[in-house]
């Protein structure tokens, strides 16, 4: 449904955006996720036509958005980071504006009736925008992208200024989106692209980092795996042991779990896998293994690991550059 | 395009803006008519609508100014550029929302008219001339007034300087006598707003003068679209 390809944008001496590629296929959610200032804004303006491209190429349902506009338009409903709300409107004079806007042909009462009740939004449906609350406004941003139906959907942060329990009603509303849409989200906020996303663009300063879905880019990165042990002991005897076992790179002591009990990160050599080792020399010592996890990467960690990279050395796929980055970085949260 | 101006006109009536502006103009064409009956004559009705002219200049910047700005400000423009709307037709929603309005306030004009004619011939064919003279000013300058809102993100500054630019117009043909070059002169003062306006005032349909402003109108509704365009590269 979408296909972007080299797509440049520079504004002024500012290059926003370099090279970005990617498709998008229909009945599929699709995640931009990247720092803010990143170009996901950027991205999404030139796949809407709001902004033109310096140079690439977009197609949306096979239409050319600079050739084409007006068909390409027709197909896309647009949520930008801020919603483009008419204040003085109320509820329900905004949505039959959007509806007559894009010239919609659907039953106007009971289209707009079925859009509110997706969004809840039906109990204000005649107040104006102006006066109601951020989430509110956000629905009614969403709801107006709603409107005429369009087969894709490009939604920028539609969750901010929203309260839990809202968001987690707007990610459950995305992915029954996603069934019959092509929907393009974009977020810094990573739980909720894995929760909702089939698959995942990571942008950093205008380049595209990272495209798979949350597991491929996980176990792509983890070459070099990591154990989590808990274990109860004295860190001064249970450091050295584990950093003598063949296989482990590098041990690191984490928080204390409980008294006595510390919580290990273990970096491990590629493809070893040195989880018997581990209790063995453990329980030559005498030293109780009370857990023992192997993790992939998170998304987060992936998402802090990617973008410290490109912000390092750009193009080198090495594990070792933005080691140290992330590694300050988490126990920065850790404390 | 029909989707724009309805909601411009609902923008206009919802907010105090056009009843305030229409309420000028009418309190403004009341006391000039009045000043006519004093002097019991119809002949000077000309004079009120040339007076409405200079006030006119006063309310079309009010008219425009929040036309393009206001849309970029609150990023409405977002939803306007996305929409399978072409640029031309979202410039001339606007443009036409702001003359109904103006048109509005000309048309209550008709009231002491329609009174007049009671009691004697108002003369019709100077109130109609004025009438359309008013409007095709009208026309132009709301499309320079859009025009210079569509330039800028303050509705400050897109009043003040559309209301600069028609006082510039209006007084450009007495500028004219100071150049010495009789070319230039000629040139200036042709651009002049109000020496096309006067065969109108005289009930004369002046052809030269109708193409003038629809011209400028269009040439201006034109330059706004390029510019909303030209930003998309920015």
């Amino acid at each position: 449904m979408i296909e972007v390809s080299s797509l440049n944008k520079r504004f002024g001496s500012v290059q926003a955006l370099k090279d970005i590629c990617f498709t998008a296929e229909q009945g599929k959610v699709l995640g931009f996720l990247g720092p803010n200032g990143a170009g996901k804004s950027t991205t999404m303006n030139i796949i809407t036509g709001y902004l033109s491209p310096t140079s690439g190429r977009v197609r949306v349902g096979g239409y050319n958005i600079l050739e084409h506009p007006r068909q390409a338009k027709r197909l896309i409903g647009y949520l930008p980071e801020v919603p483009p709300l008419y204040k003085e409107m109320t509820v329900r004079e905004y949505l039959e504006f959007a509806y007559a806007l894009k010239n919609a042909q659907q039953p106007r009462r009971k289209h707009l009736d079925d859009i509110c009740e997706q969004v809840k939004l039906s109990q204000v449906w005649g107040r104006r925008i102006g006066n109601l609350s951020k989430g509110y406004q956000q629905r009614v941003g969403l709801a107006q992208a709603l409107v005429g139906d369009p087969p894709v959907l490009i939604l920028d942060e539609p969750t901010s200024g929203l309260d839990p329990q809202q968001i987690t009603e707007i990610r459950a509303l995305i992915k029954r989106l996603g069934e019959r849409h092509t929907v393009l989200l974009s977020s810094h906020i990573l739980p909720e692209i894995q929760a909702v996303c089939d698959r995942i663009l990571i942008i950093s300063r205008g380049s595209i980092v990272a495209d798979g879905t949350t597991r491929s880019l996980s176990s792509g990165l983890s070459a070099s795996g990591r154990l989590t042990a808990d274990i109860k002991g004295d860190p001064r005897q249970v450091l050295p042991l584990l950093s003598s076992i063949p296989g482990i790179e590098r041990a690191e002591k984490g928080i204390q779990n409980e008294p006595g009990v510390y919580e290990y990160s273990l970096l491990l050599k590629p493809k070893a896998d040195p989880r018997q080792a581990v209790f063995e020399a453990l329980a030559e010592q005498k030293l109780p293994l009370l857990g023992l996890k192997r993790d992939g990467m998170t998304l987060e960690e992936i998402f802090l690991r990617l973008t410290a990279q490109s912000n390092e050395t750009e193009g080198e796929l090495s594990d070792i550059p933005g080691q140290e980055n992330r590694n300050s970085k988490e126990e920065e949260q850790d404390q | 395009m029909k989707a724009i101006l309805k909601r411009e006109l609902k923008a206009y009536f919802s907010s105090p803006i056009a009843y305030v502006c229409i309420g000028a103009l009418c309190a403004l064409f009341g006391y000039y008519f009045y000043q006519v009956l004093l002097s019991g004559s119809t002949y000077y009705i000309a004079s009120v609508y040339n007076m409405m002219f200079m006030w006119g200049m006063m309310i079309i910047p009010i008219l425009t100014m929040k036309t393009m700005s206001d849309d970029r400000r609150n990023r409405t423009d977002q939803m306007l550029l996305t929409a399978p709307v072409g640029l031309f037709s979202l410039v001339m929603g606007k443009f036409l929302a702001a003359l109904t309005v103006y048109a509005v306030g000309l048309l209550f004009s008709l009231i002491p008219c329609a009174v007049i004619s009671f009691y004697a011939d108002p003369g019709w064919g100077v109130i109609f001339g004025n009438l359309l003279g008013s409007l095709l000013y009208a026309a132009a300058m709301i499309a320079i007034g859009v025009f210079l809102s569509s330039l800028t993100e303050s509705q400050v500054i897109a009043a003040i300087s559309t209301f600069g630019v028609s006082i510039v117009l209006m007084v450009i043909d007495q500028m004219a006598f100071l150049l010495k070059n009789n070319v230039l002169e000629r040139i200036v003062s042709w651009t002049s707003f109000s020496s096309r306006f006067v065969p109108f005032s005289r009930g004369v349909l002046d052809i030269a003068s109708i193409v003038f402003f629809l011209s400028v109108a269009a040439a201006f509704l034109f330059l706004t679209a390029r510019r909303l365009e030209s930003r998309r590269w920015s």
